[in-house]
């Protein structure tokens, strides 16, 4: 579904990533676990489509097209979402209209009617339900005023409501309290299809105690250094990164 | 080292800038002439009226060599041929959209500057509660009301002039310990039939005694393309442990002028939470004076203002931490379009009684059109050294990374961008306490937006 | 780098000895007042081109029609320029102190705690001694290496004669003669001061500084700089001292300006520490000075850096033009004020090419019973696509009897520009009084500390041997503020 080709990106004329190889099947669960400045969330940005991020050198497909020169919304409706470590605050606009609008935006992109307001709170509720968020949230504005285990959830609520084919979860797991993340993990598992795929990019082990991925990746200097199974994240948080890049290295 | 010795003389005490002040044409004083005989309370104030005629012409209206108008022309905008503002009526149908407070509120209702008693609702208030219209002070106690311009400042052309044409406006007086459930609303309509060019000088005199509570909301409105001029005085006293929450809206036509001063005197523990959402006015400018003259105030001003076209806005807060242990905050965004020009002037003093202050100012501005301009001047002038004080500005375009939070969930650039931007207001609409008026103001604030209708739905 | 600097610092003194006080004082001497007359004495003193004359009395006229800037927020008694002499030749020997001994003790106590070598403490102070010097060989070292890179390096005067053309296209480039009062005023009597020329693509290998300039001593009242720096090329200035020095005159009105071409940059230093006056508020140097910077070619960076300690009134606002597209300007102040001192200094940058950034850092510290006022103005025309500012200023108070000011002018025409304005005031904090205090240091030291580290921001962009001294410098510049 997604094929990352020796792929060469940064930003204002800096190389991050430098010829990053990562293939993600539908389905699959991949976590790219690696220490700060290894590129992690250069790649969610690039895949993610943010200004500024400019890809210098090989491919990025998904389905079979090239994404790299897409807009954002049209990777959104293409099917990419990317969960955000800090989500932007928009006070003024209503968490559940908001999300209407986003959905309506990828509905029409894709040629498929638009959901009414009555089917879309409907629609909005069950989600909610699935992943755990209390109904007062959807009333308030978008991330205003949230705390940040509320606005992670948010992230997933989102995710759930638009339902994309592949879902990049950056760093989800930073400044999240155990209940908090477990909520969060359990409402990602909860979305866990053969038709969905997922690339949870997080520093530590814990998420993926509770995520439980099929494949682990180590990225480091803007490369992926070691792919394994989900034991890799275990053997890490056991001997660092010191010695598992430096382990590769040498 | 020693030095040669400078010849020096005292400096003498500092003269107003002569080319800081621009002269009134001449049809002010026709019109005064015309108007003065026929002014409540003619009679009783008739020498004080023009003895304030006089001042003014002598003080004339300032341009920008002044500092407190660095960025405004105000002879531009208000030395025209204005013309008393003839009488109207307005059938309710043409309020309705402007009332706000909820069903209970109880309302002042001008017309081109004279009360609607058909539209008004003031009855019932608890006893010692005074709400009326100054014209009926003017005919029960004429001593109050000029008790009250004695009180005005010297040195300032547009309150001489306010002075001089001044008769009525609204008279508000809550009681100690009496906290008004109800809300009160001041709305200031004008309409075409008031003359192609009418001119109101409303007062506005706001008490509340120790302990009292008030909810103010003031609406200014020209219906239709009318021009015209407000000049605006008000004065607002708020007793110790008193509170005033004021939501001011103003939605005005291209030819609209509106100049309004607010001297706001605050006692210990007082509380005042002011919000103003200027949205329209070919020139609005809203001046605060706010005197904190105990401990423990709380001293909260809102502003947002969206200026289109050739629109003009300018906002200028003079915040005087007098005493020790009070707080005050300014909280003004703008949104800066096509050709406008919208200006910031906040200063906060703090004088060397006002130990423990903590004082905070933040404006912030979305310029949207590279005609457009913003001018924002966030001053402090501090002389007590155990306080917290601190401002910020920033003037720019939408943060890229709140961009791409929203496109990256499927919305195209524009519908993002307008959705940023009134988001960026809203912040300030939703400190309006009175919900009516807080979605009459997001209502009118679509209009202003490139792609604002596409938000309609919003509501 | 220190040891060089001291040398030169002898080498100017030398300089002053060497030209000597040979001519009449009372054939030196303007009447007092200032009419054309005086213009063109002072002009034809000084031999100069009719051009100059001519460029001098127009901006006498522009003066005569100007009012004295009122804006300000320092007060001080209105000057009657009427009753001064605008010029006048260095003092003879005869005519100054013979030693340390007829000096102030409290400015000996100065020199002392500032660590200023006694011999430099006699030129300081303007002994006319004998020296012998053996710098002349380092100072010829130094002219040699600037000649064979082309770098013109001398005062205006020389420069008037010695490159006209040079002069010509530059001077009042950057400040016209009308500009404002006193830079009008010192158009018309400007009595010398540095002109630096660096050509295309010369990085000046070493700082330049008022020190290393021949006659630079007895210019300090109407002193006009002006730095051009070519293509490409790099040069840092440094003006002023740590030290008090010693000056006839209580008016100063200063005019620098400084070019930079395509590529160029121009780093600017300044450390002023002129008399403040004494503990009552009595005489000290009345500073307004007009200094500023154009950026005319794209990516060339002009940065300003000043320590203000001295003068009884500072009036001054080091200035950026940001025209090339891509040019920088920068400005990194720190502002000290005790006892009765008066202060009114910021920046102005002006952003009209595309890509222009700004960054402004002031912290301003008030004590005894002074008055600080930062003052700036950021403005971005219509042209200014992308450009960017930023800008914080932090205040601090020491004791209750003293004012911080903040009056940031921020002016936007571009909506591609983006503007950050901070700022802060806070006393000097008793946690960290105490915590210094609880470990052994006295309260003085502890205040010096703090205010060091409240500044470090800017005193990190002073030169290295610079920056030492104005560590001292504050400190001493705060004496006597608690307690």
């Amino acid at each position: 579904m997604l094929k990352i080709e020796n792929l060469k990106a940064g930003v204002e004329g800096k190389e991050i990533l430098k010829g990053l190889n990562l293939q993600v099947k539908p389905g699959q669960v991949h976590a790219i676990m690696g220490p700060n400045g290894s590129g992690k969330s250069t790649l969610a940005y690039v895949l993610a489509g943010r200004d500024g991020y400019e890809v210098s050198g090989g491919s990025v497909t998904f389905d079979g097209h090239d994404v790299t020169e897409m807009s954002p919304e049209e990777r959104a409706a293409a099917g990419i979402f990317l969960a955000m470590q800090y989500p932007v605050e928009i006070p003024g606009v209503a968490n559940s209209y908001f999300l209407r609008q986003a959905l309506n935006a990828i509905k029409k992109a894709r040629g498929e009617p638009e959901v009414s307001a009555a089917a879309f709170m409907k629609l909005l509720r069950e989600k909610a339900a699935v992943v755990g968020v209390r109904e007062d949230l959807l009333k308030r504005d978008v991330n205003f005023g949230f705390s940040g285990g509320e606005k992670k959830r948010n992230e997933i609520l989102q995710l759930a409501v638009l339902e994309p084919k592949l879902a990049i979860l950056d760093e989800t797991d930073s400044g999240l309290d155990i209940d908090a993340l477990r909520t969060v993990a359990e409402g990602v598992n909860r979305l866990r299809s053969p038709e969905r795929s997922f690339i949870v990019i997080t520093h530590y082990q814990r998420l993926l105690d509770y995520i439980v991925p099929d494949v682990v990746h180590i990225q480091a200097h803007g490369q992926i250094q070691r792919s394994g199974g989900k034991e890799l994240a275990g053997e890490l948080e056991e001997k660092g990164y010191d010695a598992m890049i430096g382990a590769v290295a040498a | 080292m020693s030095a040669a010795t400078l010849p020096v003389s005292p400096r003498p005490p500092a003269a107003r800038r002569p080319q800081a002040f621009v002269e009134p044409i001449s049809s002010f004083a026709e019109a005064f002439l015309a108007q003065a005989g026929r002014l409540n309370g003619a009679t009783e104030l008739g020498d004080l009226r023009r003895r304030r005629f006089e001042r003014f012409k002598a003080l004339g209206f300032p341009n920008q060599r002044a500092e407190r108008w660095h960025y405004t022309n105000a002879a531009r905008f208000l030395n025209r041929p204005w013309h008393p503002a003839a009488a109207a009526e307005l059938g309710s149908a043409m309020v309705t959209p402007y009332l706000a407070g909820g069903s209970r509120a109880r309302r002042l209702i001008f017309v081109n500057g004279r009360p609607a008693a058909s539209l008004s609702h003031v009855q019932g208030l608890p006893p010692g509660v005074i709400f009326k219209s100054i014209g009926r002070v003017l005919a029960e106690e004429p001593a109050a009301f000029k008790a009250l311009l004695d009180q005005d400042r010297e040195d300032d052309g547009l309150t001489a002039l306010n002075a001089a044409f001044a008769d009525n406006g609204a008279w508000i007086d809550i009681p100690a310990g009496v906290k008004l459930e109800v809300p009160l609303q001041l709305l200031f309509l004008t309409t075409v039939e008031a003359g192609p060019t009418p001119m109101t000088h409303p007062r506005v005199r706001i008490k509340l005694g120790a302990g009292a509570e008030l909810r103010l909301i003031e609406t200014h409105v020209t219906l239709g393309q009318s021009k015209g001029l407000t000049n605006l005085v008000g004065t607002v006293e708020i007793g110790k442990g008193a509170s005033l929450t004021h939501d001011r809206l103003q939605l005005l036509s291209e030819g609209a002028c509106f100049v309004g001063q607010l001297a706001i005197d605050l006692e210990a523990e007082a509380k005042l939470k002011q919000t103003i959402a200027t949205l329209g006015g070919e020139f609005v400018r809203n001046e605060m004076d706010a005197r904190l003259k105990g401990n423990a105030i709380d001293c909260l001003l809102n502003g947002v203002y969206m200026p289109v076209g050739t629109e003009h806005v300018d906002t200028a807060i003079r915040v005087h931490h007098l005493a020790p242990g009070s707080h005050s905050n300014q909280f003004y965004k703008g949104v800066i379009n096509d050709r406008s020009h919208a200006v910031f002037q906040g200063k906060i003093f703090v004088e060397k009684p006002a130990q423990q202050t903590n004082a905070f100012q933040q404006n912030n501005n979305l310029l949207l059109s590279d005609d457009a301009e913003i001018d924002t001047k966030p001053e402090l002038e501090i002389y007590a050294d155990d306080v917290k004080c601190s401002h910020g500005a920033t003037v720019g375009d939408h943060d890229p990374m709140e961009l791409f939070y929203l496109r990256s969930r499927g919305l195209d650039r524009a519908t993002a961008e307008s959705m940023l931007t009134y988001a960026f207001a809203a912040e300030v609409f939703e400190r309006f306490s009175d919900v009516p008026l807080k979605l009459l103001a997001r209502r009118m604030a679509f209009e202003r937006l490139p792609g604002g209708s596409a938000l309609q739905g919003m509501l | 780098m220190a040891t060089a600097l001291e040398t030169v610092r002898d080498y100017a003194g030398g300089g002053e000895y060497k030209y000597g006080f040979t001519t009449d004082v009372g054939e030196d001497r303007a009447a007092v007042g200032l009419d054309e007359s005086t213009v063109r004495f002072i002009s034809n003193k000084k031999d100069e081109p009719t051009w100059l004359t001519e460029w001098r009395l127009d901006a006498l006229r522009r003066w005569q029609g100007m009012v004295e800037p009122d804006w300000q927020k320092p007060q001080y008694p209105t000057i009657d320029y009427q009753a001064i002499s605008y010029f006048s030749a260095p003092k003879s020997p005869d005519d100054r102190p013979k030693s340390l001994d007829e000096i102030d003790p409290e400015i000996r106590k100065t020199y002392e705690k500032l660590g200023i070598p006694i011999k430099e403490q006699e030129l300081l102070a303007g002994i006319a001694v004998d020296y012998v010097f053996d710098s002349v060989s380092v100072a010829t070292t130094f002219k040699k290496k600037l000649n064979e890179l082309g770098i013109i390096f001398c005062s205006v005067s020389e420069a008037v004669k010695d490159h006209p053309d040079l002069i010509k296209k530059y001077l009042g480039s950057v400040v016209p003669q009308g500009d404002n009062f006193f830079a009008a005023l010192n158009a018309a009597v400007f009595s010398d001061g540095s002109f630096v020329y660096v050509p295309p693509g010369v990085r000046c290998p070493m700082e330049l500084s008022t020190y290393f300039r021949i006659n630079a001593a007895g210019t300090g009242q109407f002193e006009r700089t002006l730095i051009v720096a070519d293509k490409g090329a790099y040069v840092s200035y440094l003006e002023g001292c740590t030290a008090p020095m010693r000056d006839e005159n209580q008016l100063h009105a200063a005019v620098v300006e400084l070019i930079a071409l395509d590529d160029a940059e121009i780093k600017y230093s300044t450390v002023q520490n002129w008399y403040p006056g004494d503990r009552n508020g009595k005489g000290g140097i009345y500073n307004f000075v007009t200094k500023r910077g154009a950026c005319r070619g794209k990516n060339s960076k002009i940065s300003w850096t000043q320590v203000e300690t001295g003068s009884a009134i500072t009036w001054k606002y080091p200035s950026c033009i940001l025209q090339g597209d891509n040019s920088q300007g920068e400005f990194y102040s720190v502002a000290v004020t005790n006892n009765h001192q008066q202060a009114d200094t910021g920046t102005k940058m002006v952003h009209i090419g595309k890509n222009t950034r700004s960054r402004i850092v002031a912290k301003t510290i008030s004590a005894g019973r002074s008055d600080s006022t930062y003052r700036g103005l950021v403005k971005m025309l219509k042209s200014a696509e992308g450009a960017r500012n930023y800008t914080q200023c932090d205040s601090m108070l020491i004791g209750d009897r003293c004012g911080a000011h903040t009056v940031p002018y921020i002016e936007v025409r571009n909506r591609s520009s983006q503007c950050e304005h901070e700022a802060t005031t806070s006393k000097i904090s008793d946690d960290q009084l105490f915590y210094c205090r609880s470990r052994g240091v006295p309260e003085e030291d502890a205040v010096a500390l703090i205010v060091n580290g409240f500044c470090r921001e800017v005193m990190e962009e002073l030169p290295m041997e610079f920056a030492v001294e104005a560590r001292k410098l504050l400190g001493v510049s705060l004496e006597g503020s608690v307690g």
